[in-house]
């Protein structure tokens, strides 16, 4: 026989085998623990590894004259079940405590697999039955079970790798029409997962994103870049070429491992800045805009910048912010000569010596309660970014927003800022993005249109929407674009430890959850409802790297891996 | 799903349409099993081995010396026993019978036996198993009559798997019905029951022919005698529960005469009698502790005895009685403590071979849906 035949031969034994699915298991319906519409079990044969969150199939009755179906489903939970009532047999089994005697029969035993149902290719919810042989499901299976063969081709978005203990492994897609609208929008990560895991996921998933966009020059990205020099060289190919194994992992995705394009880095103004010229960046970057905030550009958006931090029980700081703001825009001649923020100060150090109530509404301690919050912010412990006139380099950052350009990127740092800096800068982009978006837009002088979707990256979002029952007005605008964002084409991409610690309608309008690592008594807080108890306790053994993909098409969230970013990053 | 044992229904059809019947509640009663059940049967086995007079063993023992040490042999250094033969039956009463002026007891029973196979690495796999649906019936005066008997014979399923057994016929176990000393029928069809299982037993036994031999031993559940002895080389009976009042009488004097609590209180840990002769010498057997009294209620506990066929009634050497008793000791681990009452004696593969053959059985929400007697 020729080497060509023998290869042959070695070739079609091979796609055989790939085409016969290995049998894992059979179903097992028990009076205690019946298969429902919803959950079965099966059971191991020794030496088959099964973990949670591989996807299996099963035959199932078809419709008459179709053939049986197959149902899908996600393990959930592997349990080893002897026939030992109790521990006690186990001890007196060891000839009652004899750590060193050797069973001459090894007790009884299978390891069980508690499944959910996914799906079935033929909508059949009949329990599966008993005894039926269990696979581990093929990549179309999968496809079948998540609902990603409904997809559209072209409203398909890599989301990962789903890898199964069988070593197979295919792409976990969600559906565009989800994420990016209209159906519905946003993206929440979450997880302890491990060091810049959750901001890689992200930037994994905005690549992604931009990749497969049938228009990409009609989305425009701003990320926020929130630790050290994170995101501020995501234009630039690693120094290092990425290892084999990543890039096995962006080819089976269909990505190219590639920085972003057409990235604009805004960066703060500093307090060095004057005498360096430099930014108040961790990175030093050749190419970049700076902005700072006058008075002027900042009036319009003191609510965000005060209110945030300061204890207002009885809305007396509401009050005077209000008339504040409403006196400069609205060119009141008590504020004429307030055009800088020591002009402000001046000001307020002024009605505060006034006898009597300022405008009749607010006493002089208020008022001096006020100056001092302010003070401290623009003045006192102030990073730099404000200033009484900016210089000629220094643009406003809602100005440059106004303006944003479909196909680019607009990285804005805000590494180096304090708190109640950042909370500002926040607060101004999402709602320079909302004025865009959701009204007239005067001031724009970019000629392109205003991009048909903007994709907005925030990490430790808990700053700025934070659960419990107050609601500052940077929490409102996160809710406002989280509510409707979906119909804006504002899509929020956020990230936090704990999803607990987030407002839940900022959660709950996210239609796409991704979870990490997470500890135990975070997965028992009421945000995690939507996930089985086993998934609960799967949640908390996510090795680094390893995520949960809850997307509103999947009807059980699934375990991916996504390969590492195509961007420089710092070394730590 | 069909009826999984619609063979009932032409019989109960039979019945129904030439006997009165007065059904039982629920259509079947599960009758409870004598809690002494085996025991009971080593009684009636071993009915003549009241008094054991000779030992079975070379070289002969001395009556000073009646224990030998067997410290546990486990499977890792010499893997012995290799097969296990269980049965268990579960008997039901489904009705009272009338014909003519004659009442009886009609009952059922699901009667298995199974043999496990132990391989090198110790797990367990079925070699073979066998199931049967007995239907007990009396035939003749305090039964039904001889026209609806041979009836009920041509329905018995050419498989085997279902068999209409007339209950008043005498085994060892189930006992003779005589007109002078008349016996519960009810207790009849369960012993009778009980003997159409140990029969099977010794049926399935065929299954390991070929691959038993001097290093491949196979242990059945009980004794190596039913109607007749059991021949079959390298096997032994092992007893959990056996009759507790032999005497042993190993001379003349009074003091030579001992009854086998006395000897079993004395028999220390891992530690075996000598054997002795039974059924004039066409059985040696002997006693072997597998666990320690101290961890044990009562003396007894912990004990079992061991049945080895002698065809030509010669005695067993000592070291052959050494080696299989070493290696019995060393199957004490693991025990179904918990799941058995009898687990200090228990063999655990014997106790899986028996849930082999339980977990086969019908429930008996299926049994109730499948008597169904014809309407009148």
């Amino acid at each position: 026989m020729s080497p060509d035949i023998v290869t042959e031969e070695l070739v079609e034994q091979e796609l055989e085998e790939q085409a016969t699915p290995t049998v894992i298991g059979r179903t097992s319906a028990t009076e205690r623990d019946p298969s429902t519409s919803d959950k079965f079990s099966f059971w191991l044969p020794d030496r088959v590894i099964v973990n949670p969150f591989d996807i299996v199939e099963v035959d199932q009755v078809g419709q008459p004259e179709q053939g049986p179906s197959k149902t899908y489903g996600l393990v959930t939970m592997l349990e080893h079940r002897t026939d030992a009532p109790n521990h006690l047999a186990n001890f007196i089994s060891s000839n009652f405590g004899e750590v060193d005697e050797e069973p001459n029969t090894p007790r009884q035993g299978t390891t069980v697999a508690s499944v959910n149902v996914l799906s079935n290719d033929a909508d059949i919810y009949m329990p599966v039955p008993s005894e039926r042989l269990v696979c581990f499901a093929p990549p179309e299976g999968i496809e079948k079970a998540l609902g990603i063969d409904q997809m559209k081709p072209a409203d398909r978005i890599p989301a990962g790798l789903i890898k199964m203990s069988n070593g197979a492994s295919t792409v976990a897609y969600i559906d565009r029409r989800y994420v990016l609208g209209p159906e519905s929008a946003h993206v929440n990560i979450s997880g302890i997962s491990g060091l810049a895991t959750k901001t890689s996921y992200a930037m994994f998933l905005i690549q992604a994103i931009l990749q497969t966009a049938p228009h990409p020059e009609k989305t425009a990205v701003i990320i926020l870049n929130v630790k050290q020099a994170d995101l501020l060289q995501i234009d630039q190919r690693p120094e290092q070429d990425l290892p084999p194994e990543e890039m096995e992992k962006w080819e089976a995705l269909g990505l190219e491992p590639k920085p972003f394009d057409h990235v604009v880095y805004l960066l703060p103004r500093g307090n060095d800045t004057p005498r360096t010229g430099r930014p108040n960046s961790f990175l030093d970057l050749d190419v970049y805009r700076m902005f700072a905030y006058d008075l002027e550009s900042t009036a319009d958006k003191l609510d965000m910048l005060l209110m945030p931090s300061v204890s207002d029980p009885s809305g007396t700081m509401e009050g005077i912010i209000g008339e504040i703001m409403a006196g400069i825009l609205g060119g009141d001649a008590e504020f004429r000569d307030v055009q800088s923020w020591s002009q402000l100060l001046g000001f307020l150090r002024q009605i505060q010596g006034q006898r009597g109530r300022w405008r009749g509404l607010f006493m002089a301690s208020s008022i001096g309660k006020f100056r001092r919050h302010l003070r401290r912010l623009v003045h006192t412990r102030q990073t730099g970014i404000f200033v009484d006139s900016r210089a000629s380099g220094e643009q406003v950052l809602s100005e440059v927003i106004t303006n944003i350009k479909g196909g680019h990127t607009y990285v804005v740092d805000i590494a180096k800022l304090s708190d109640d800096e950042q909370a500002l800068v926040f607060g101004d982009l999402l709602r320079s993005i909302y004025a865009i978006k959701a009204e007239e837009v005067e001031d724009r002088t970019e000629s392109s249109p205003v991009p048909d979707r903007i994709v907005f990256f925030v990490d430790e979002l808990n700053k700025y929407a934070p659960g419990g029952a107050r609601e500052s007005p940077i929490t409102q605008q996160v809710l406002d674009i989280a509510e409707r964002g979906r119909s804006l084409g504002v899509i929020l991409i956020s990230a936090q430890q704990f999803m607990s610690a987030v407002h839940d309608r900022v959660t709950g309008n996210s239609a796409t959850k991704i979870l990490g690592r997470t500890g135990s008594s975070e997965v028992m807080q009421p945000d995690y409802r939507f996930l089985d108890q086993d998934l609960k306790m799967a949640m908390t053994r996510l090795a680094k790297g390893e995520l949960l993909v809850n997307h509103a098409v999947y009807r059980q969230p699934v375990k991916v891996i996504f390969p590492w970013p195509a961007y420089r990053q710092p070394e730590f | 799903m069909p009826n999984p044992v619609d063979c009932l229904t032409p019989a109960l059809d039979l019945l129904g349409n030439n006997l009165n019947i007065l059904p039982a509640t629920g259509s079947a009663v599960e009758d409870l099993q004598h809690p002494d059940a085996d025991e009971i049967e080593d009684v009636l086995i071993n009915r003549e081995v009241g008094e054991v007079t000779a030992f079975a063993e070379t070289p002969q023992p001395s009556t000073s010396s009646l224990y030998r040490p067997t410290p546990p042999l486990s499977r890792r250094e010499k893997h012995l026993f290799r097969f296990f033969i269980d049965g268990s039956l579960r008997t039901y009463f489904l009705a009272t019978g009338i014909e003519s002026t004659r009442s009886f007891p009609i009952e059922m029973a699901q009667i298995g036996a199974a043999v496990v196979q132990r391989d090198d690495d110790g797990h367990l796999s079925v070699l073979d198993s066998q199931h049967k649906i007995l239907l007990l019936v009396p035939r003749g005066s305090r039964g039904v009559s001889d026209t609806l008997w041979i009836q009920l014979e041509r329905l018995r399923t050419s498989d085997g798997f279902f068999e209409p057994v007339d209950v008043t016929t005498s085994d060892v176990i189930s006992g003779q019905d005589r007109p002078d000393r008349p016996v519960d029928l009810r207790n009849k069809a369960g012993g009778k029951a009980r003997h159409r299982m140990h029969k099977l037993e010794i049926d399935i036994i065929r299954a390991t022919d070929g691959l038993r031999d001097k290093n491949h031993w196979l242990i059945l559940d009980g004794a190596v005698k039913l109607d007749e002895f059991i021949k079959t080389p390298f096997l032994i009976g092992v007893a959990k529960s056996f009759r507790k009042d032999p005497q042993f009488y190993f001379g003349h004097r009074r003091r030579q005469r001992k009854d086998v609590t006395a000897i079993l209180a004395g028999l220390p840990h891992a530690h075996r009698t000598v054997a002795f002769s039974a059924h004039n010498g066409q059985v040696a057997f002997w006693y072997v502790r597998l666990r320690e009294q101290k961890e044990l209620d009562y003396p007894l506990m912990g004990v079992v005895k061991i049945e080895l066929p002698r065809p030509d009634r010669t005695p067993v050497e000592a070291e052959l009685a050494d080696l299989l008793s070493r290696a019995l000791v060393a199957e004490r681990n693991v025990t179904p403590y918990g799941l058995d009452r009898r687990w200090h004696c228990h063999l655990y593969p014997i106790f899986i071979a028996e849930q082999v053959i339980k977990n086969r059985f019908f429930s008996q929400q299926v049994l109730m849906g499948a008597i169904r007697w014809p309407k009148p």
